[in-house]
This record gives structure tokens, sequence and C-alpha cells, in this order.
């Protein structure tokens, strides 16, 4: 019991220089000590060292604990046999007296020594009965069962060369166990131990071989039984007193005697107490008595009083826990690191090692060192590599201690220091085989090191050209700077090493080899960093996999909405198409001119299901709504001829053209007469039938003789020449469609059978009155005759008051043109023939139309864009010269060109490019006109200074349109952002709805249709 | 409201669902829908205007002394870069991964009195200023070395450096291999801009070789080029732009033969007058870049507008029969800016249409999808000369 407490009282109470100093030390000297000091310890002693051969052979100190906790069975059970305890005196006596000199040292532990003197006696029996030994080797390999992996291999060989000496010498295999059962103690007067086992050989040489087997016979029950409870203290590990404690509780268990041993043993003590005083005087070392000196911190107080406050402060207390964590702490990074035993310093590479040797703070623990007289090892290095830190985390503090102590280098392998201080002058001699099994290991584990070692020094050292020298006033190098990495040094071993330094490579590598390779430092952060990393990964390309799994789904289904909704859309294109068509077609319809070109949008009501979006997609051609579009569509609506202005040109239309049809029946009955005696040549069956003919036409509604105008033409040319008269035509802009508003002087051509003369144009004007007081009394027609320009006027007093010139001309003008030039006047021309250049204009006129229908009014965008330059040549003057029919020309032309469909604001802009590059200028191609045999310029009467204007007109037009700025060219204001357009899909062009006032004049009603069909297609989609 | 048709879903749809709103059109181009244009009358015979466009070529070619001097700097230059990226030696600011020629005097289309050359040299390393620095004396050093009675200077600047000698000059173009370029910090490298610029030089190079070495390509970019330099409104237009455009003027027709010289020259003019390098038009694509970027979107909003004002004053000067003017033989540039008369005809200058927007957000209809179209693929813009 009492021992139990002891050890808890110890463990705690070790800094406060704690009583029981012995018992103290399985705790705290386990751990943290190393080879050095053991070895110093035993320099120190020269007597001891020479002495303690035996003990340094004792290489399976690892058994330890086992081997205490035998022995003290072992001194259980041997106590009742008492013919050897008169021995044990002697023997204690005199280690009482080594053990003053650790007093010496450790002032604060004077009174301590129980556990010492306690392992002196067990150590003595354990001597005695050397069958320990056995028991223990056989012990170890149970014990290494029971405890780690990595001591396997060790422990083993530990109790061979411990097999191996008691075998051979007895003697030395009693001291074995003793100092292994010191090392279990973690006893640090180690030197008294070895002093005491001096003596204690000395004293049992003789008897231990007669003990020996006696023992041994006798006592392998006990022994066994002890082993087990030995096992079980293992496992609760060695280092705690706890354990100590428990092992005590099953002592107690096992045999009540326990507590008597604990009893024997005070006994012992104080016995010795009293006796070695005489010893003490003889055996102080003077000098040493005034250096207080931390074991844990190498550190030498200049007195008690400051030394207690070391112990107390936390530096120290922070290394000691740090000791007490295990040998990890001494190679935290992995990789190969270079340990100075000295200082228990652990540095990274050969030059950081080589700068700590150089430095102050070595060289300080060299200098104590030397003063306290402990042995100084060598500046070579210990290599620690990853593997063998491994090796040495898993075994415990004690096991490593023990290596140590022994001399046997497993764990922290160094070929050079591997006879390290006492260990080496301990070993002198003694165990041949140990030393080649050691030698083997050492020559194994230099391998690897240097190995490792040659990697480390292949290190080039890089970027030397961005180290500046700084220098002071002398021109004396004081500092390096590393522009890489911004840092400085002063001495040129510290830029060596920074230049091949970690740091100093990835900086080089990121900014300016990218292919140096940088080792990797696989520090146990980092790795748990990249594991950490790798997971997110993994898991991150499980989501992804899974959303586009997902998201394939998704767009698979979007794509079937797409194409549904790209049918859609091009469904509306072509009603969109259609709608055009029609548009171009009312031009020429006498009912059903549309009001107001709306977009064909609105057209159709607000198409459910289509978003905006849908705009771009679909026909190659975009729907007309970038701005430019807007803006067109928006002027061109204000230059399209209102319903009214529409109407009344109709009505007037009809009115003419039924007039003149009257006029025509007229002419022709009051001729017919006539013209049947002089003209026989013509049968009498056609006349009729073509009067039949016109009759019928005559009985159709004046839309349809509209509409077959054509043909009647074709039949009326064909036909022969009976009628004067044989048909009226619109041509002009009416005929196009291209009317713009405030355009209400119209033309008709009337088609005669012969030349047209004045007497013809008299007639028709004449009688032509009448006939309107036929068709249409209500409204008053006044008819003027033009005679120089081949045409009757009528002007209709209506609401706008209407024009309609009346032009006379025949096909024959054109062939009396050409038989002009081959000289044949065979036809007779009248002596009052109308003037022929304005008959052909009719002609060509009538030509124009016609193609025009053909080519240009099918033309998507053409008809917009050819009113709006329409409107352009009525506003601006450069542009007026530039007649009606080049203007066709040219944008029938320049439209047709490009290979697409163009929506009307990229038509208008390529009509601009056109004459901007130059088509119309005098070095240009012209404009070949199609309705004449001779290649003509449509544009002929052009001056050049006149295309020049308009060319610069149009470039700079060009301009203003690429900048934005169409609605100067199109004379009208800017258009504010339309609310819908792609507002869902691009929110910032939203803000700047609200901002501006609707000014476009004509365009307010289409304009809040269009708004009203957006909101109806936003809701649609909302629902949807 | 008719449905959906379903029934014609086989055919192929014509662009994509996510296509942008805004499709680049490229402008009107005479030369490709002549058809469209028969030609009232004849052409004009241009003889004297070819003659006057040759004559001015041979005035710009350098002389057989200057090529070369320039010859043999250039050659000396490439084997000191030559033997430093094969042997490097003892120099360790940089490595060299690859040398080559690159502009002007590689294609051919260097012009008198600019006797400079351009080697790109490629560092496997990153392109620090110290490098660049070390790079330059080394060259010269080893220059030194093999000729040690020529007079050298070796002068850095802000995309490498140029070794002169007394009447030429190679400039050394520094970049690094493409997947350095996005690791290097402004700060301590060059910038990215010339790096990638440095490496489109390559391209560019490389291209020119393999599309435009119809002599008449060569001779148009020397005019052009002297046009450029002597108009001010050109002076955004950069090599490249010029090489293309001269390319794109000879070759791109229907029948993919050479134009000749006075067409091609005119019709250079005609593009740009057209608006080839407007916003909105499709331009020329370049060819070396990836994902079509059209090169006048290097140009600014403004320059984009004066190079197509300059161009359009000018094509009308020319129409009425002004080419001396333009080719440089007679007069001088002051016809694209100020008024001038020809054979009656007053031709006179145009304004600018671009105007900047009043404020931001006013402009923002206006400018905005035009800002982003210029900067978009800004920054192409290639040094070599």
């Amino acid at each position: 019991m009492s021992f139990r407490k002891m050890a808890t009282n110890n463990y705690y109470s070790f800094t406060a220089g704690g009583v029981q100093y012995g018992t103290t030390q399985p705790a705290t000297y386990q751990t943290n000590q190393t080879a050095t000091p053991a070895a110093g310890y035993t320099v120190q002693h020269p007597a001891a060292a020479a002495a303690a051969q035996p003990y340094a052979g004792a290489a399976a100190a690892v058994a330890v604990a086992a081997a205490s906790r035998t022995i003290q069975t072992g001194y259980e059970t041997y106590q009742p046999t008492t013919g050897q305890t008169t021995t044990t005196y002697p023997f204690a006596s005199r280690q009482q007296s080594a053990y003053e000199k650790v007093q010496a040292y450790y002032p604060q532990a004077a009174q301590v020594g129980y556990s010492t003197t306690d392992t002196a006696t067990a150590a003595y029996q354990s001597g005695i009965t050397s069958n320990i030994v056995y028991g223990y080797s056989s012990s170890a390999a149970q014990l290494a069962g029971v405890k780690s992996k990595t001591t396997v291999t060790k422990y083993p060989h530990a109790g061979n060369s411990v097999v191996q000496s008691v075998v051979g010498k007895p003697s030395y295999s009693t001291n074995t166990a003793y100092a292994s059962q010191r090392q279990v103690q973690k006893n640090q007067n180690l030197q008294t131990g070895a002093v005491s086992s001096y003596s204690y050989t000395g004293s049992t040489v003789g008897a231990s071989p007669s003990t020996y087997s006696t023992y041994n016979t006798g006592n392998t029950g006990n022994y066994s039984n002890k082993t087990s409870v030995y096992g079980h203290q293992q496992q609760q590990s060695t280092q705690s007193s706890a354990a100590v404690a428990s092992n005590n509780i099953t002592n107690q268990q096992n045999t009540t005697s326990i507590v008597q041993t604990q009893k024997t043993h005070v006994n012992t003590w104080s016995g010795f107490k009293r006796g070695p005083v005489r010893f003490q005087k003889p055996k102080l070392p003077p000098k040493p008595e005034q250096l207080h000196y931390c074991e844990v911190c190498k550190i030498s107080c200049a007195g008690p009083q400051t030394y207690r406050e070391h112990l107390e402060g936390q530096k120290h207390k922070k290394k000691e826990a740090a000791s007490k964590q295990g040998n990890n702490v001494q190679n935290p990074r992995g990789g190969t690191s270079l340990r100075c035993e000295l200082c228990d310093v652990t540095c990274t590479g050969a030059d950081t090692y080589a700068a700590h040797i150089r430095g102050t703070k070595h060289q300080k623990v060299v200098k104590l060192h030397t003063k306290l007289g402990k042995p100084i090892p060598s500046d070579d290095p210990v290599v620690i590599s990853t593997a063998s830190s491994k090796g040495s985390k898993g075994t415990d503090g004690s096991s490593v201690k023990a290596d140590v102590a022994s001399g046997d280098k497993k764990t922290v392998s160094v070929p050079k220091i591997n006879f390290v201080g006492g260990t080496k002058l301990n070993t002198t001699g003694s165990q041949d085989k140990q030393e080649e099994n050691k030698s083997e290991e050492k020559t194994e584990d230099t391998k690897i090191d240097l190995s490792k070692l040659d990697s480390k020094a292949d290190i080039q050292p890089v970027g030397q050209d961005y180290i500046d020298e700084i220098k002071n006033d002398d021109g004396k190098i004081i500092s390096f700077q590393c522009k890489l990495c911004e840092c400085r040094f002063n001495d040129p071993n510290a830029k060596e090493m920074h230049m091949k330094g970690r740091r100093h490579r990835l900086q080089y590598k990121k900014k300016v080899d990218p292919e140096l390779v940088v080792d990797i430092k696989p520090s146990l952060r980092q790795r748990k960093i990249q594991e950490s990393t790798l997971r997110r990964q993994q898991l991150r390309e499980e989501f992804y996999r899974r959303r586009e799994e997902e998201r394939w789904r998704e767009e698979l289904r979007l794509m079937e909405e797409e194409e549904r909704m790209y049918w859609e859309e091009r469904r509306r294109f072509e009603e969109e198409i259609e709608f055009m068509e029609w548009q171009r077609r009312s031009g020429r319809d006498p009912r059903g001119l549309p009001p107001i070109p709306v977009p064909p949008r609105s057209m159709f009501g607000p198409p459910p299901m289509i978003p905006p979006i849908m705009s771009s997609v679909g026909p190659p051609v975009s729907r007309p709504d970038s701005a430019d579009d807007r803006h067109i569509m928006a002027k061109h609506s204000s230059i399209y001829p209102k319903e009214a202005e529409l109407n009344a040109v109709q009505t007037v239309l009809t009115d003419t053209e039924k007039a003149l049809k009257l006029v025509s029946d007229y002419l022709t009955e009051s001729q017919s007469a006539e013209k049947k005696q002089e003209e026989t040549v013509e049968p009498k069956k056609d006349i009729k039938e073509t009067e039949i003919k016109k009759e019928a036409n005559e009985e159709k509604e004046p839309s349809e003789l509209n509409v077959t105008k054509n043909q009647e033409k074709e039949a009326q040319q064909s036909a022969p020449p009976q009628r004067v008269l044989k048909g009226v035509m619109r041509v002009g802009g009416l005929a196009k469609g291209l009317l713009l508003t405030g355009e209400t002087s119209v033309q008709l051509v009337v088609m005669c059978a012969e030349k047209p003369t004045r007497t013809l144009l008299e007639r028709v004007a004449d009688n032509l009155p009448k006939q309107f007081e036929v068709v249409a009394s209500q409204t008053n027609y006044e008819v003027k005759r033009c005679v120089e320009e081949a045409a009757i006027v009528v002007h209709a007093e209506s609401e706008p008051a209407v024009t309609v010139t009346v032009t006379l001309t025949s096909p024959l003008m054109r062939d009396a043109k050409d038989s002009e030039g081959s000289s044949t006047e065979s036809v007779k021309d009248p002596p009052d023939v109308l003037d022929r250049q304005k008959c052909l204009d009719a002609l060509a006129a009538l030509r124009h139309a016609k193609w025009f229908q053909a080519r240009a009014s099918g033309l998507q965008s053409c008809l917009i864009v050819i009113r709006i330059l329409r409107d352009l040549c009525q506003r601006v003057p450069t542009w007026s010269k530039l007649n009606n029919w080049a203007l066709e020309l040219l944008a029938e032309k320049v439209i047709g060109s490009c290979p697409q469909p163009l929506n009307p604001g990229d038509a208008l802009r390529r009509v601009f490019e056109a004459v901007a590059s130059g088509v119309i200028l005098p070095t240009g191609p012209g404009l070949l006109d199609p309705c004449e045999k001779n290649p003509t310029d449509a544009a002929a009467k052009l001056a050049n200074q006149e295309r020049e204007d308009i060319t610069a007109s149009a470039q700079h037009a060009l301009r203003l349109i690429s900048f934005r700025q169409i609605h100067k060219v199109l004379g009208m204001d800017l258009l504010p952002p339309p609310k819908y357009s792609r507002g869902q899909f691009n929110r910032k062009r939203r803000r700047d709805n609200n901002t501006e006032v609707n000014e476009g004049e004509g365009t307010d009603e289409k304009k809040d249709k269009k708004e009203e069909d957006a909101k109806n297609v936003e809701e649609v989609q909302e629902k949807a | 409201m008719r449905g959906p048709r379903v029934g014609r879903k086989g055919r192929t749809r014509p662009g994509n669902f996510k296509t942008k709103f805004f499709v680049p059109r490229p402008p009107f181009d005479f030369y490709l829908c002549e058809s469209f244009f028969p030609r009232v009358k004849p052409a004009a015979d241009e003889s004297a205007f070819t003659q006057a466009i040759l004559k001015r070529n041979q005035d710009l070619i350098p002389s057989p002394q200057e090529q070369s001097s320039v010859l043999n700097l250039v050659t000396k230059v490439q084997a000191v870069l030559d033997n430093l990226a094969v042997a490097p030696g003892a120099f360790d600011a940089c490595q060299i991964e690859e040398v080559r020629q690159v502009g002007s005097f590689k294609k051919g289309t260097m012009m008198a009195g600019q006797n400079v050359a351009d080697i790109v040299v490629i560092l496997k390393t990153l392109p620090t200023v110290e490098a660049i620095q070390a790079l330059g004396n080394k060259v010269m050093e080893d220059m030194k070395q093999s000729d040690p009675l020529e007079i050298l200077t070796m002068l850095t600047n802000e995309g490498g450096f140029e070794v002169s000698s007394a009447d030429a000059t190679v400039k050394i173009l520094i970049t690094t291999i493409p997947q350095n370029v996005r690791k290097c910090d402004p700060e301590i490298h060059l910038s990215q801009k010339i790096l990638q610029s440095h490496l489109a030089a390559i391209r560019h190079s490389r291209w020119f070789e393999e599309n435009a070495h119809h002599s008449s390509i060569k001779v148009l970019i020397r005019v052009l080029r002297d046009i450029r330099n002597r108009f001010e409104g050109f002076s955004s237009l950069n090599p490249w732009i010029i090489d293309l455009l001269a390319q794109y003027a000879v070759m791109n027709n229907p029948s993919r033969q050479p134009l000749p010289l006075n067409v091609a020259l005119r019709r250079c003019f005609q593009l740009l007058a057209a608006g080839l390098f407007l916003p909105g038009s499709a331009s020329i694509p370049d060819p070396c870049e990836n994902g079509s970027v059209r090169v006048h979107t290097s140009l600014t909003l403004e320059e984009q507008d004066l190079v197509c004002l300059t161009a359009q004053t000018l094509l009308r000067v020319m129409a009425h029969g002004g080419y001396k003017q333009i080719l440089g033989q007679e007069g001088n540039p002051s016809v694209a800016m100020e008024m001038s008369v020809w054979d009656g005809v007053v031709v006179s200058p145009l304004s600018k249409a671009y105007e900047k927007p009043p404020e931001k957000k006013e402009g923002e209809e206006t400018g905005e999808e035009m800002e982003q179209e210029a900067s978009a693929e800004e920054g192409m813009e290639t040094q070599e000369t």
C-alpha cells in the first residue's frame, strides 16, 4: 500500500524534489533519458566506468520491468531462505555510498533512495538468483508478444545476448540482470548501480554459480507466476505509476508477503543509512556540487534556487511534457533529419546541422558538458530516418532508453556515435558478439542514412542571380538579399543554405523555372490535408456526376421542349412571311389595304408558350427586334400611309379605272363602224371574242379587274388592236406598294392599240368627266389634259385630295424607235403623236412594276428598306437626286446579294454599306437596269458630284448606324429600349425602362400593343 | 392557334439554342457579289494606277544593303540564341526553349528605313526582368566574343531587348511556353499581354507563310503600311490587321485567284469604308486565335470610327482620281482631313460618328453591347513590325 502511495506521490512531486526519487524515476527518466546522459554518468565515475563493463553488456534491459518484478518475487521468495541475505548488506552499504554521490548531484533528492535501495537489493537478489535471467529471456519473448510489434525483433536479440552472457560468464550475467533492473527502475544514478554492481560482482563471483542451479530449480514456478503479473503491468503501460500500483495490487492478491517485502526493504535501507556515512566524504567530488544541471533542458543553473525555479518554470515543464510524449517529438517532419545528441536538437539538413554545431547554443552546451565532465559526443550527427523514427515510436520510452544504455543501436541509428560516450567505454573488450551484431545493424543503417544524405547533398543551389549582395560603404559585403523570397541574411553560409532551401526553391519554381523539382514535404498535416482534399474531390466528383446525369435528363427534356418551340417559332416566322406577302399584295388590293403594318406578333395574338428568347432561335434570320430593327419598324410605321389616305386613293383609283373603262367602251363603239370598214385585215371573229372578253371583264368586280390586270394586258397586247384603249395599269409606287404617307398622286398607264396621239388624248379627256359622273357622281373629279406629259391628270376633291396621272402609251412607241434605227418607216406616224420619251417612260414604268413584283417584293425586308429610303430621299436633299427606280434597283440588288435573308436593320445597313463602298461612285459598276435591252445605268442621271455627295452621306449614315445612332439617320427620336425584350434574360437592361418617355409619335399605339403582347407573353411564361 | 408541328422534326436545326443574340454580319463586299452588279460600262483602264502602286512598292522595299545588314545581324543573334538554347553552359538565368524569327523581316514585308527584325525567344523558365537582362547581357557577350570589332548596343524594353548594330536592329521578344504564361505575375515578370502577343506573333508568321506568300499580298501590305504611316486615321491598324486585310483583299473572292493590285488596294478601302472594322461587322476572324476573334475588336470604338472614316474619305478621293495622293506620290495626307476638289467634284471629309455615351445610364443601351464587343477580345495587338 505504501508502495502505491509512494509511486503516485513521486510521480507528481518529482519537480518539487519529491522524496521518493527512485520511484519517480520510472515515470520521468524513462522517457526523457537518452543515450548520452546515461553515458555521461558512467563516464563520470572512472571507477565505475572501469567496472561497469558487464553492465553495458546487459543489452536486454528491455525486459526490465519484468525483470524487476520477477526480482521482487525472487526477493520475496528468497527472503525466507536467509542464507544469502548477509551478503546483501555489504553490497547495500556500498551502494549507499555510491548513492551518496548521486545525492551530491541531486541535493533535492538526497533523502530518496528507497527504490534505489530496493532495486539494489533486488538486484542483488537477482544476482544471486541468476535463474531470473533465464526467466527473463523467456519472459522477454512473452513480453514481446504482449507488447508492441516493433520491439519484437529486438527483444529476442537482446535476450539472446543475455543468455549468452549468462551462459558464458555467470558473474556477468548477474550483473546484466542488475543493470536491466536498473533501467527498469529508471534510476538516474546509473553509475551508482555500476559501482554497486561492480562490488557485487566482486562479491558474488564465487557464489553465483552455486546458487544458480539451486535457485533455478526452486523458483521457476514462482517466477512464472510473476511473469504473468508483469505482462499485466506492461499492458497498463510501464511508465505510469498507476501501473506500478496495480501491479502492486496484483502482487498483493498473489502473495500477501509483498507488503512484507517492502517492509524488509525499508528495513534494509534504514540499515544502510546508518551504516555507510563514513564513505561519503572521500567520494565527494568537489566541483560538480556547485553545478545545478537540468537533464531535461540541458542547462546548468547558478544555484539551487534558480535550479528550483527552473524546474518550476514553464519552459522546463513544457520540455518535460514534450519529452513524455515520446520520441516522435524528435522527428516531427519525417524524412531524413540530423540530430545533435548533445543538445537534443533535430536539424532538417546537413547544412542546418552544421550551422547548429557552429552556433553559440551548441557551443554553450559543449562547454557546460566539458565543465561537468560529461561525455561529449562527436560532432557527427545522428541521422534519423522516417523508418527508424517509426520504430522508436513503437517502442516505449523505457525500451529506447534501455537500448541506449546498453549501447545496442536500434531505433536511433547513428553510424559513428554508436559507441556513445560511456557506452563505448563500458563495452570495451567484453561482448564481442554483441558488438558484431551492433555493427552489422549499424552498417545497414548507415547505408540508408548515407544514401539519404547523398540525396540531400545533391541539391544544387538555384537562383544565384536573384541574390543581391549588399555592401557597405567600404565595399565589404555585409549582407545578402534574396529577391525571390524577399529575405536577407548576413552570412554567406546562410545564403548557401537558403539557396538550397526548400522555401527558396519553391519560390524559384514559382517565379523562375516552373520545371524545377522541389520535393514535397510529406508532413503529417500535409498528408492529412492531401487525404482530405482527395476525399473531398471524390465527393465532389460524385456530386458532379450525379448532377451531370440530372442535367442530362433535364437537357433531354429541354431539347424536346426546344424542338417544339423551334417549330412553333418557325411557324410564326412563316406566318410573318405570309404577312409580308400579304402586305405586299395589299398595295394592289383595292379593298383590303392593311391599316398599319403592325408587327406580326400582335397579328396572331399573344403566342403562348413562347418566351421572348425564341427571337434568337429558330430561323437563321433573327427576328426584327434589334435596336436598329425597332427603330426602322417604328419609322416605317410612321411613314406608311394612313388608312384614310389609302382608302381615298383606292376609291379614286377605282373610279378612274372604271371611268376609263367606260371611255374605252365608248371609243370602241364610236370607232367600230369606221374601223370595220377600214380594217378588213382583222378577222371579225377575233374582234367579237375580245369584245366579249372585255365585257366579261367589265362585269367583274373592280378588284378582280385589277388583280387580273396583267393577264388582261397580255391579252390585250396579243389581241388585235381593236380597242383603242386596250387597258389601264397601275405603275409607280402604287403598283409596287411603296406609297408613303402624304403621297396622294398615283399613276396609271393606259395602253393604246396604236401610238397615242394628241387627238386620242383629247377625246379621252373629253369623255372622261362624263364617265366619272356615271361611275361616281358624288365625288367631284377635275380632269386636266397635259399633252406634253402625254397624260391626263385627274384631280379628285376627296379628303385627302388625290391626283391620278393617266399616261397614254403604246408598245408601238418602242417598236418605232427600233424601226427608226433601221430606217424602215413603213408604219406611218400620226402627225400629232404624243411625246415619245414620255410614252417610253410610261412603258418602262410598267416594266419596272412588273420587275418589282417579280423580284423585290418577295425579298425580305426589301420593301421596308425601300420605303425607308424613299422617306430618306424625301427628307434629305442629297438623296433626292437618286430616283425611285434607281433606289429600288439598288436596294433589291444589295439586299438580294446577301446570301441569307436579312432583317430590316441589317438590310438597311447593308444598303448603306454598299453605297459607302462606292457602288454608285463614278468608278463603281453602276446600276444596270434590268428592264432595258441595252446596258443602262438606272442612275445615269446622277452627276459625279451628286454621286459623291450621296456616297459621303451614306458613309456617315453607316457609321451612325454602327454606333447606335440610327435614329439620326431615320430622322426620328431615339426609342427607349423595349420593356420586354430579353428582359428576362438580361436584367441589366431593365433598369432604364421606366426612365424614358415614349416619344415615337406615330408609334404609340403600336408600342402599346407590343407592350401588351409582351406582358401577355410574360404572364403565360409565369404560369408555365 | 395551331399547335406545334411535330411532323417536320427530322431537319437539322439551324443555329444553336444558346447562340447569343448578336450575330455579326459580314459587310457588303462588292467582290463577293459581283454578279449582282454587272458593270454598266466597261471598267476604266487603271494601268496607271497599278503602275503607281508598283512604283510605290519599289520605293518602300529596303535596299539590298539594308537587307543584308539586317540579315547579318539576325543571323548572328539567332546563332547566339540557338547556341544558348542548345548548350546553355554556365548561363542559368533562364532556359531557352525555342528561338523563332517573326515579323516583317521574316515575312518579307520589311519597309525601307525600318531595319528592324524580330526574334521571339520562348523561355522554358518564367520571364523575369532579371532573366531578360541577363540574357541580353549574355547575348551581347557572346556576340562580342565572336566578333570583337563590331559595335553593338543592347537595350532592354518592356517586351524583351533589342540588339542594334550601326544600321540594323534585332528586337528580341521574350515570351515563355504557353503553360507558363498564366503563372506570370506582372510585378516580377513581363505582363501576360506582352507574352501572349509574342506567342501570337509566332502563330502569325506561321500563318503568313502558309497563306499570304503571294507577292501581291506582300506588295499590298507594304503599300498599306506606308498609307497607315502617313494617314493618321489609320494609325491604330497594327501590322497583323494589315496583313489580314491585305490577304483578305487579294485572296478572298469567289474564284480564289489573287486579284490585281489596283483592285485589291481599292478593295481594302472599300471594305474599310463599308464598315468591315465597325461594330456589328463580322470583320475578319483572326485565324490565329481560337473561337473566331474578330481582329478589329482590338481597336477602340473611336479608332474603329476613325479608321472607317478615313477609308471612306480616301475611297472617294480615289474614285475621283486621287490615287497619287493616297499613295503618297503627290500632295500630302491632308486629303483625308480636308476638303479637296477633283475634276470639279468637291470631296469633303467626314465627321466622326462615334459619340462617347454621355453617361452610363443613357449610354448603357447604346454603349454596352458595343463596349462588350470591343473589350471582349482586346489585347491581341502584335508588337512585331
